[in-house]
């Protein structure tokens, strides 16, 4: 049972309201335009250091941990399956979903290369490609698949989040606990250790310190990935936007967009109860590395409503994600849920516009961030 | 059968556009109609709209169209004074306008599975409109062909022979389409993230116009499979002109602009160190303008605008310019706009979007 927001009924005034409080600082200081910062390479150290160590590197680190953690539940629950070792299972699972979730929003560097975001997560699977492998495979029963070694050269949908979704809660799943050391037990934790080695990869590549650490650190004319500093703080400030663009066209718009047509078997993780647990993970990683970085220190003084409204905001989001029902199909039925998916979608809409044209445009770039992402 | 997200998308924007469509009227012909009007640019406003600007030939707005949403490149047929605006990619929707008022502005929805990646280019009739396209789950991009005297009915596609077309072209005698594959490959369920940077697959292709036949393909060699080849331009010679954007380290210098005729082989333009410095890996937009022999550059990363001999490939002119967007050949040299608002020297309250397309005869 989820409480009730009464007040969500005003979500489109609320950002109405957010709009003519945002204006406010524009009319008293008529005419002027914030002082963009000095971007040069030094300056922006501070900011990408923070970003990096203190956002980036915590988060992948703290992913292997919990795949780590995933992987030796799921291998003692196998072992000697009871309802205290499925329950351990589930909160791992839980853990495993959130931190991914926080970490998920860097769509950029490591994680794009040799299809590791894939692998890790492959969503959506509109065609069902990676549901249908997944059943064959459970089918067969195949020792090789049960490898985890060998995990890494088949199909990115056998091996990732959605595998092992489909392995402990898809249908046929009550069986994990009939016997030991079933096949899709077996197979499962074959997949939750092949997604710690992943997750070990990419902490492994954040943490070198001669590695793409330091290029993001230290802009300059040498370095490989960004040659001055408004580079590095253009895809910062990227990370912000993609991340939240994807939270509304990925994640949540793929299952629900008002006055469409709900689909709530293709949210992400809805076998598992888990879709809001990793929406508010993401939405929580936005706001921890606009906090962490420090990213606010950068806008004009005067100006300092910008940042204080995607504060705002991010904290407006964050109070609802978690309240939305975990049964999909009740949270896109129920009237009260539906209002809820729609605060969500207009503030991250709202969202979106203030990182990408009011604090893009504070710090410099132009008509905003992704005006300058050209094509 | 239900129907997809996408579908879902594409009827949302269909009865978006009808009701814009039905707001539009005929400010837009008529804009267009103006013999001022000598280009055109889509732009955003301060308030975070979108819309086409027609622009006179000293910068000067003379109109503005609005689009439901960001526009990119733009086709223009002086046969038939059609001008069609291309959403940006991954898109669904383009927009036509009759520069003579006769037929009504036409909303074109982009196909099921398809999505339109930015640019397009009439035939030299006017009578086909060809655009670039994404076929998202094949992952291979196509060229959609619309009949412009029937409604821009979609009445077939060829392949490109590449991922992540991006430009193209028509020669002169509308018997060769040249597609820009840049080799990215993009995805709409992952935005517009870069999917394939450590296997891209950039090169140009020449397709046969009538059949859709490939005619000549050239793939970039294996050291610059990370250089994108996304926009394209002709010269009086009927060369190829074309520009790229780097994804490999920044600290490299590889070559960003090239040409090739029909049957030849590629060939780089060596730029001096400091201009591949100023443009930043990244050139936005090329133009060529004809009549003076001459290929203009922009990059907005560099912030850098060059100009370049045809004949020679020599630098003649490289100026620094904040932002630097779209460029068209002008009467004199280039017309060239940024994106926080000049254009041709003036300034306006708009940000100017990557492309002009020339609506005069010298263009």
């Amino acid at each position: 049972m989820t409480r009730r927001y009464p007040f969500l009924r005003l979500a489109s005034l609320f950002v109405a309201g957010m709009v003519a409080f945002a204006a406010l600082p524009a009319l008293a200081q008529e005419g002027e335009a914030p002082v963009p910062p000095d971007l040069s390479d030094e300056s922006v150290v501070g900011v990408m250091t923070r970003a990096v160590d203190g956002f980036v590197r915590p988060g992948y680190q703290a992913f292997e941990t919990s795949a780590g953690t995933l992987a030796q539940a799921i291998t003692a629950f196998c072992k000697t399956p009871s309802q205290q070792a499925r329950e351990t299972v589930d909160a791992a699972f839980r853990q495993a979903v959130a931190d991914w979730g926080r970490i998920e929003i860097v769509r950029i560097g490591p994680v794009l290369d040799d299809n590791r975001f894939e692998r890790i997560l492959f969503y959506p699977d509109r065609k069902g490609t990676g549901l249908k492998q997944v059943q064959a495979l459970l089918q067969k029963e195949n020792e090789a698949d049960a490898d985890a070694a060998a995990m890494g050269s088949k199909s990115v949908a056998i091996q990732g989040f959605g595998a092992l979704e489909y392995a402990l809660y898809g249908t046929g799943a009550e069986r994990l606990s009939a016997k030991p050391d079933s096949f899709r037990c077996r197979y499962a934790a074959a997949v939750a250790s092949h997604i710690e080695a992943t997750a070990g990869a990419l902490a492994a590549a954040w943490d070198a310190p001669e590695g793409v650490q330091r290029d993001w650190k230290h802009p300059g004319p040498q370095n490989p990935v960004f040659r001055t500093g408004k580079e590095a703080i253009t895809a910062l400030l990227g990370i912000l936007v993609h991340g939240a663009e994807a939270v509304r066209d990925q994640r949540i718009e793929t299952f629900y967009r008002a006055g469409g047509i709900a689909r709530p078997r293709s949210a992400v993780f809805w076998r598992s109860g888990n879709t809001w647990t990793s929406i508010d993970a993401n939405i929580e990683g936005l706001q921890t590395l606009f906090d962490t970085s420090g990213m606010a220190d950068l806008v004009d003084p005067n100006f300092r409503s910008i940042t204080g409204n995607v504060d705002f905001v991010l904290k407006s989001l964050r109070r609802i994600a978690p309240t939305v029902d975990t049964d999909i199909d009740k949270a896109v039925s129920m009237p009260e849920e539906q209002r809820k998916i729609t605060f969500l979608l207009v503030n991250m809409r709202d969202l979106i516009l203030r990182l990408n044209t009011e604090y893009g445009g504070a710090i410099g770039l132009g008509a905003g961030f992704s005006f300058a992402d050209g094509d | 059968m239900r129907p997809t997200a996408r579908l879902d998308r594409r009827i949302f924007l269909r009865m978006a556009g009808a009701a814009w469509l039905a707001a539009l009227g005929p400010r837009a012909s008529f804009a267009l109609s103006r013999t001022d009007a000598v280009f055109a640019s889509g732009y955003m406003a301060r308030d975070g709209s979108f819309g086409i600007a027609v622009l006179a030939e000293d910068g000067a707005i003379i109109d503005r169209t609005p689009l439901p949403a960001r526009s990119h490149g733009m086709a223009f047929s002086p046969a038939t004074g059609h001008l069609v605006a291309f959403a940006r990619r991954p898109g669904t929707f383009a927009l036509a306008i009759d520069r003579s008022g006769k037929q009504e502005p036409v909303t074109i929805a982009a196909a099921e599975d398809r999505h339109f990646f930015g640019h397009g280019c009439f035939s030299p009739d006017g009578h086909l409109l060809y655009a670039s396209e994404n076929d998202f789950d094949a992952g291979r991009g196509v060229i959609g062909l619309y009949d412009a005297r029937n409604g821009y009915r979609r009445i077939g596609e060829y392949s490109t022979y590449g991922i992540g077309t991006h430009d193209l072209c028509v020669s002169d005698d509308g018997r060769l389409l040249i597609a820009a594959n840049g080799g990215i490959e993009t995805h709409p369920d992952f935005g517009r993230t870069k999917l394939n940077l450590d296997h891209m697959e950039p090169s140009l292709a020449l397709i046969d116009a009538a059949t859709g036949a490939l005619v000549e393909r050239h793939a970039l060699p294996a050291k610059l499979r990370q250089l994108s080849t996304r926009h394209i331009d002709l010269d009086a010679r009927g060369r190829i002109w074309f520009a790229c954007q780097y994804e490999g380290p920044r600290n490299d210098l590889p070559p960003l602009v090239g040409h090739f005729g029909t049957g030849e082989d590629i060939t780089f333009v060596s730029l001096p160190e400091q201009t591949t410095i100023g443009l930043a890996n990244y050139v936005g937009a090329i133009a060529v303008n004809r009549r003076e022999g001459l290929v203009g550059l922009t990059s907005p990363n560099g912030g850098r605008f060059v100009v370049l001999d045809a004949a020679t490939g020599r630098v003649l002119r490289e100026e620094s310019l904040a932002d630097a967007a779209g460029i068209a050949a002008a009467p004199h040299g280039f017309a060239v706009s940024s994106y926080d608002g000049r254009f041709a020297g003036r300034h306006a309250e708009v940000a100017f979007d990557q492309h002009i397309t020339g609506l005069a005869p010298h263009c």
